[in-house]
């Protein structure tokens, strides 16, 4: 589970820079589990919805 | 090896904002070993800070670069030519590497990205436990391969005192208790001869600061 703690690690990078951590996710399943990859795409879409654009992107486009 | 641990990023934000050209420095050996000062770290931080400068609108330049060892002169030679184009030098070495930077550098700002923390050994992965704590006399022979300087809250040089319990410290009962470990370690060794014997007082006049050790091989210079 090395891979776990350094998403976690890179959660707490990016909540140091005013990015919100949720952007990044990790889930585990194994190739044959379809329905669970289309829950976890689901889920990061809604919160990329939820959240808006990036920071970066907003700034860019207000520039 | 000398263990680190990275400043809060607001603190290393907070000594550079202002500036347009930031060399993060990293240093490829202990600090690099312990996960805090090395290649990849150098990477990380100067990424964060691109990110973060480009949220605030900031033009800011900031490059990257790590040699090998930052308590050696030799090994800064490659940047001779390249840190004055810089306003300042963020290095991510112990306290020893950053003080040659910025005596090399003395017309850059140079500052620390790290907090220097100890002496010590990786326990397992991403963790290091300190070992030592350099007194420059060192009773190892004596304590079965345990430093009481270190391990010991009180630095005891004759032990255990009277707040060891079941093994652990009084000061901190999730610690274990030095001298305890010494004791077992001698017994067995078949050495517990040696825990009878009182260590006169610690001589810390051998302690100087700041030290300066001379190789044998080297004291004619001295001279």
């Amino acid at each position: 589970m090395r891979a776990k703690r350094w998403v976690r690690y890179t959660k707490e990078l990016l909540k140091e820079i005013g990015i919100e951590p949720e952007r990044l996710e990790m889930f585990n399943m194994s190739s044959s589990m379809a329905t669970a990859f289309a829950e976890a795409v689901e889920e990061m879409t809604r919160r990329a919805k939820e959240l808006g654009p990036s920071p970066l992107k907003r700034k860019k486009e207000a520039a | 090896m000398i263990v680190g641990q990275r400043k809060p990023f607001d603190e290393i934000k907070s000594y550079v904002d202002g500036c347009e050209k930031i060399l993060v420095l990293g240093c490829g050996t202990c600090v690099a070993v312990c996960m805090a000062g090395g290649e990849k770290e150098v990477q990380i931080l100067a990424s964060q800070l691109r990110i973060a400068f480009q949220e605030e609108g900031k033009n800011v330049q900031v490059d990257e670069e790590t040699i090998l060892r930052q308590c050696d002169r030799e090994y800064f030679d490659t940047l001779k030519d390249r840190v004055d184009k810089y306003d300042v030098v963020i290095s991510m070495a112990c306290g020893a590497g950053v003080q040659l930077a910025a005596e090399l550098f003395p017309h850059r700002v140079v500052v620390p990205a790290l907090n220097t923390t100890f002496i010590g050994i990786a326990e397992k992965e991403g963790v290091w436990s300190e070992k030592c704590r350099a007194c420059s006399n060192c009773l190892l022979a004596e304590t079965g391969g345990i430093c009481p300087i270190t391990i010991c809250p009180k630095g005891l040089v004759n032990g255990p005192c009277g707040g060891t319990n079941h093994g652990k410290c009084e000061v901190d009962k999730n610690k274990d208790c030095a001298w305890t470990l010494i004791y077992r370690r001698l017994e067995g060794q078949g050495r517990l001869d040696k825990i009878r014997e009182i260590h006169p007082p610690k001589n810390y006049k051998v302690q100087t600061t700041p030290a300066t050790i001379w190789h044998a091989a080297y004291r004619e210079e001295e001279a």
